[in-house]
């Protein structure tokens, strides 16, 4: 059953040789895995564990050559705007104002201005910067400048958005408001979503499923469902919601388990 | 939405603002100068011989004025130096460019330049005389070579120091290698754009006031040197003024601007 699956992910393997020793490093191990449309599936794992050596590869930033990668069933072989990422941060280009940059997909696709310009504004109006389309990049606050990256991403309307770690670099009360929005544009938009983190909250909190790695070399330790409706998924509710709060204790001590091993060894 | 927290940004107003006290600033720094100069040149022996007063150096110039040739000096030197830095600058972005994008090429030429580099343009004079005389050609040709390689090695570092990320966000946008160099690489590179050629124009400077007196072309460089021969000082003051002005308004009309509106807007330099 692989009818409606965006993102197709095959026994990939990874090995890379280490930029001084030039030993080779084992960076994932056997990932299978399957993204359905209008799926939001969240990866968490110890750090160094490949999780973002992993989207790299699925953004076609990273060849890969053991396991096979496919995006609507095209195999793998580079970037391109069917898998849109979102970069931990400070990935908008300072030279563009907000409005260039969100449209800046449409424009390498040489899309005609006025339609260009449509969509743009439904955007900045989508993730609330309506009266910043002209501010550069330095003049916005992290969680804007955040805000920008996800319009642009999803302005380029990709088969499924990559993001990682996007909101790893702001401070925890603008986190909680941008995690908040990205569950309303996702509802409002209807999107296929692979997000990175290492927070294990955040994890549970936006994922449909959530996707543990063990450390390195990462594989696929648990897969864990989230059965909560979007609507429901507000910060002031879910801190009482025992589905909520069980999934993420779940995923905690899986993760802590994983960085106690470490410890260990 | 509920936070709307911007960092601050410039107002209008309070630019002027500054811009007008800095005027101010400058004017009082120049009859600062103008006055210890004037007080100096009063009180030592034979001032006509080791330092005339700003007024003698003034009258020295409605002199040459008369002569119809301090003009014509002017706009030699002023033309040697546009045009020179002008094909320099031209020569040296792209050149730069194509080594910053490819390592092959720029591993090549790279200890090339460095040689030519350390060569400076008054090392290089003895053979370009050689070759084409003493001529406004020579000239043209020294600054050429003397503000193609400050642009060219700091387009070079600059397209390389552009952060990966910038690159792979177009990349995953589905930009081509042609729209990363437009839309990413170049504007990228502006920083060191600004400061190559603020070094170019610089050297450019040098190198015409040197070639004119070298090559004996007419100009300021030559009239420089002339004022030495004939002991009027106050015309190799002249000369130095003229082209310390000319540097102050050419920074402050054309490279200002063009920053301002570019790599300060874009956030990328400290104002």
């Amino acid at each position: 059953m692989t009818g409606d699956a965006k993102l197709i992910v095959q026994g990939l393997s990874h090995h890379y040789p280490d930029e001084y020793t030039g030993e080779s490093v084992h960076a994932l191990q056997d990932i299978n895995l399957q993204i359905h449309d209008n799926e939001f599936v969240t990866i968490v794992g110890p750090s160094g564990c490949g999780k973002t050596t992993f989207l790299n590869i699925i953004a076609g930033l990273l060849p890969y050559r053991e396991g096979r990668a496919m995006v609507d069933g095209v195999e793998i072989k580079g970037p391109g705007p069917d898998r849109g990422v979102v970069f931990q941060e400070h990935a908008i280009l300072p030279w563009r104002t907000v409005n260039r940059n969100i449209g800046h997909g449409l424009e390498l696709r040489k899309v005609p201005k006025a339609e260009r310009e449509k969509r743009v504004q439904e955007y900045i109006d989508l993730v609330g910067l309506s009266g910043f389309e002209e501010r550069y990049p330095h003049e916005l606050s992290g969680g804007m400048k955040q805000r920008v990256a996800v319009a642009r991403t999803l302005c380029a309307d990709p088969v499924i958005m990559l993001m990682d770690e996007p909101f790893a670099a702001v401070d925890a009360q603008t986190r909680i408001t941008l995690q908040d929005e990205l569950n309303r544009v996702v509802m409002a938009t209807r999107r296929t979503i692979l997000f990175i983190t290492h927070s294990v909250e955040e994890a549970a909190f936006l994922g449909d499923r959530c996707i543990v790695f063990s450390r390195r070399p990462g594989q696929i330790k648990t897969e864990i469902k989230i059965d909560i409706p979007r609507e429901e998924r507000l910060w002031k509710d879910m801190v009482n919601n025992p589905k909520f709060t069980d999934a993420r204790d779940e995923i905690l001590s899986l993760v802590r388990s994983e960085v106690t091993n470490d410890d260990n060894s | 939405m509920t936070t709307v927290d911007v960092a601050p940004h410039r107002r209008k107003s309070l630019r002027k603002t500054i811009t007008d006290s800095r005027a101010i600033q400058l004017v009082i720094l120049l009859i600062g100068v103008l006055v210890l100069w004037a007080i100096i040149s009063a009180t030592i022996d034979r001032p006509d011989r080791y330092l005339p007063s700003p007024l003698t150096t003034l009258f020295s110039s409605v002199d040459l004025l008369e002569k119809g040739v301090l003009i014509s000096f002017y706009t030699d030197t002023l033309t040697r130096l546009v045009i020179g830095s002008a094909v320099g600058i031209a020569l040296g972005i792209p050149f730069g460019l194509l080594l910053g994008l490819n390592r092959n090429i720029a591993d090549m030429f790279y200890p090339l330049m460095n040689f030519f580099q350390s060569v400076s343009g008054i090392a290089i004079f003895p053979v370009i005389v050689i070759w084409f005389g003493n001529s406004n050609t020579t000239v043209m040709i020294v600054i050429l070579y003397t503000s193609f390689f400050p642009i060219a090695f700091n387009v070079l570092s600059g397209v390389r120091s552009v952060p990966m990320r910038y690159i792979s966000a177009a990349r995953t946008l589905g930009a081509s290698r042609f729209q990363i160099i437009k839309d990413v690489l170049l504007p990228g590179a502006m920083p060191s754009v600004a400061i190559g050629s603020r070094l170019s124009i610089g050297f450019a400077w040098r190198a015409v006031i040197a070639g004119e007196m070298l090559a004996g072309q007419a100009g300021l460089g030559n009239m420089i040197f002339a004022g030495q021969e004939l002991d009027n000082t106050a015309q190799i003051l002249l000369g130095m003024m003229l082209i310390g002005l000319t540097w102050i308004m050419l920074d402050h009309y054309l490279l200002r601007p063009l920053e301002s509106d570019t790599i300060e807007r874009w956030g990328l330099v400290q104002k």
